[in-house]
């Protein structure tokens, strides 16, 4: 029946060689921790993805719950964490999903910088990572003030008055960011949009680009 | 993706074999882990969906509205408020009821929302139909019982009556058990 | 149809078709010049790759479940607490202390030293352009990296550091632990454990009480309405949190602000007395929300 389905479809549009290429593709063996228990540094990278994409889901579940409001949105983080079955779970998940996906990163990072493995012709799939990594730490901003708890609210006032002592363009950006002249309604629902919307559209193209980038030019030869 | 495999499987290889191949032990393998992998983020994500779902639902706490000597043959509108948590958010709705007592003096409270779209019908609201209750809606009307004449689907529904003290005190609301 | 003994063939574009005829959907790179042996992605080397996936998820689950995410008290403007951001930015919290990167210094500090910083670590390619990529032949990147990394390490270990210091000057925890510790007490109590700003509607207190029917009959419900909420009066719930019992007395006898007339010849006409009014007025300095 499923075979049916799949042939039915891969008639019409020759689907096949499309997931062929991502499952039969060669892995060199100084990338497999099998081989080289060392080489387990080469799994921050998918482990980064593996984190980011719990974190999309759980924030996708996040949502059924929270409300980006000043009213409303501590009341309902707490409700989500204390009342709601498995609520302290899902917040967990993306809380300290969140630092972990920094972690991962910081350490494909690492491993990416010390193993030289950006250099020509990968000097593209670098930059892309990079900004990659400043979208994360977007995301960890504008996450942070979500809950609207006092924490929060004071450390997005510390960094919106950071934004605002860079010449020129700082005060504008304050008040971009800031949707007005005080910390308060506009923020979070701007912050709210930053964190939900837009930051993970840029985010899943960057990820697109960064995966057919590495399958373009495979991984990088041994030292 | 398992499935793509095992059929690239039988097309390279002899059809049938009892004994599992390598490959086919690493898929079922990998199979095992992608399904635990996705078990282990889905099910606490899902479990938080479907709450409210799953929810024990309690039974709604009684409010007090009027003293029992006050209430006659001939209903009467009353309206109380009531206290709703509604996830983080609290509020009060305020309800009304229609309440009377029958020959035997018990008494009854109906809900005045009307069974046929839900528009609030009401006591000797039209001449043309005294001693019942009227929807100016669509001109459903019912009994003093609430038993449905024209238009409605439904007799009207019931409140939960308690007496207390000498006080009527009015709980969720029931489908009408006085009559069908 | 011309084609209907091809339908078991796969999709091939022929005629006007202006997509050239490629090689495979991505030309496999091709790792027979690296030693050793390469082996399919799947289920291969995925398989192994998902163990460690495996093993974090395990990992990452028992914190989730062992550690609440933190939540402290609902943001309060005029509230004091000490500000901290999130972990990973503590070294750039930290730095911005330091004389070089504050007061006169403030542009340097936030835009000049992070952007050349930043920039060079996504300009890293650029500038580092040898063909050596082992790390100890490349001592310039290399030293650089790992000054920046023992930096930000010192950053960040010295913020967290001075901040348990200041904790422990100021004789505070943090707040989401306060808020824990408040809210398991009150469970034990069976209190309410909710922080949240509450924004219902103010009740009315003892609505059994006798001085309800001398609201009515004192003609206070014109204005004020049956339930107090007000009608072309102000509402009336609550209205215990702005006056006491004399306050009410003395609007009820001279009226207030010009807005309401004195009604207590009013309320005396319709058969009231002085006893009755006065309760009325206790009653209603009963009114206030509830705490």
């Amino acid at each position: 029946m499923l075979k049916n389905m799949y042939n039915w479809i891969d008639e019409r549009l020759d689907i096949t060689p499309i997931w062929r290429d991502v499952a039969d593709h060669e892995v060199p063996e100084h990338v497999n921790p099998a081989h080289h228990f060392s080489a387990f540094v080469y799994c921050f990278g998918g482990l980064t993805f593996f984190i980011t994409v719990i974190q999309i889901l759980s924030g996708m579940f996040l949502t059924m719950y929270y409300v980006p409001d000043i009213i409303n949105a501590y009341g309902s983080v707490e409700y989500l964490q204390t009342q709601v079955a498995f609520g302290q779970i899902v917040r967990g998940m993306h809380h300290w999903g969140a630092s972990l996906v920094i972690v991962m990163m910081f350490l494909h990072t690492l491993r990416v910088f010390f193993t030289g493995s950006y250099k020509a012709p990968r000097e593209m799939n670098w930059v892309v990572g990079m900004l990659i990594f400043f979208v994360m730490i977007g995301l960890g901003l504008t996450g942070y003030l979500l809950p609207w708890d006092n924490k929060a609210y004071f450390a997005t006032k510390v960094t919106l008055e950071i934004a605002n002592s860079i010449p020129v363009l700082g005060p504008i950006m304050k008040e971009l960011l800031q949707g007005g002249t005080i910390v308060g309604a506009e923020t979070l629902t701007r912050f709210f949009a930053i964190h939900v919307f837009f930051l993970p559209a840029v985010l899943l193209t960057l990820l697109v680009g960064h995966f057919i980038m590495i399958r373009r030019q495979g991984i990088s030869g041994p030292l | 993706m398992s499935n793509q495999s095992d059929q690239h499987e039988s097309s390279n290889k002899p059809p049938i074999r009892k004994e599992m191949s390598r490959r086919q032990f690493l898929t079922y393998t990998l199979g095992g882990a992608t399904a635990f992998m996705m078990g282990g983020v889905a099910l606490p994500m899902v479990r938080f969906a479907v709450d409210p779902v799953l929810r024990q639902k309690g039974e709604g706490a009684y409010i007090k509205v009027v003293e029992a000597s006050k209430i006659t043959t001939e209903p009467q509108e009353f309206t109380f408020e009531l206290k709703q948590q509604d996830g983080w958010y609290l509020s009060t709705a305020t309800l009304t009821a229609w309440i009377s007592k029958d020959e035997k003096g018990k008494i009854y409270a109906l809900s005045p929302i009307c069974k046929h779209l839900g528009c609030t019908v009401g006591w000797n609201k039209n001449q043309e139909f005294p001693e019942q209750y009227f929807c100016p809606c669509h001109g459903a009307h019912y009994t003093k019982e609430g038993k449905q004449l024209a238009v409605a689907p439904k007799p009207l529904d019931e409140y939960r009556v308690k007496l207390e003290n000498d006080w009527i005190l009015l709980g969720e609301i029931i489908p009408n058990t006085i009559v069908k | 149809m011309a084609h209907g003994d091809k339908l078991k063939e796969k999709v091939v574009f022929v005629g006007d078709s202006r997509v050239r005829k490629g090689n495979g959907f991505i030309t496999p790179p091709d790792y027979t010049a690296y030693p050793g042996k390469s082996e399919a992605f799947i289920p291969n080397f995925l398989l192994k790759e998902w163990m460690v996936g495996v093993v974090v998820l395990v990992g990452f689950l028992v914190l989730t479940i062992s550690e609440p995410a933190p939540l402290g008290f609902p943001a309060n403007p005029s509230a004091s607490v000490i500000p901290m951001p999130d972990w990973y930015f503590l070294f750039l919290y930290q730095y911005l202390k330091y004389p070089y990167a504050s007061g006169d210094w403030v542009i340097l500090g936030t835009a000049g030293i992070p952007t050349a910083a930043f920039g060079g670590l996504m300009l890293a390619p650029f500038l580092d352009r040898g063909k050596e990529r082992r790390f100890y032949r490349r001592p310039i990147a290399s030293s650089l990296m790992l000054l920046s990394l023992a930096a930000v390490v010192y950053l960040t270990n010295f913020a967290w550091t001075h901040y348990q210091h200041e904790l422990k000057l100021a004789g505070e925890k943090p707040e989401h632990i306060k808020r824990e510790e408040q809210a398991l007490e009150n469970r034990q109590k069976g209190l309410p454990t909710s922080n949240a700003i509450k924004q219902e509607e103010i009740g009315i207190v003892d609505k059994e009480d006798t001085a309800m029917e001398t609201y009515k009959t004192a003609t206070c419900i014109s204005c004020h309405a049956a339930d107090l909420k007000g009608a072309s009066g102000p509402s009336l719930r609550g209205v215990g949190d702005k006056h006491d019992k004399e306050a009410i007395l003395a609007i009820i006898k001279e009226g207030y602000n010009n807005k309401m007339p004195a009604m207590y010849d009013t309320a005396i006409a319709s058969g009231l007395t002085d006893q009755d009014i006065d309760h009325l007025a206790d009653w209603l300095a009963k009114q206030k929300a509830e705490q």
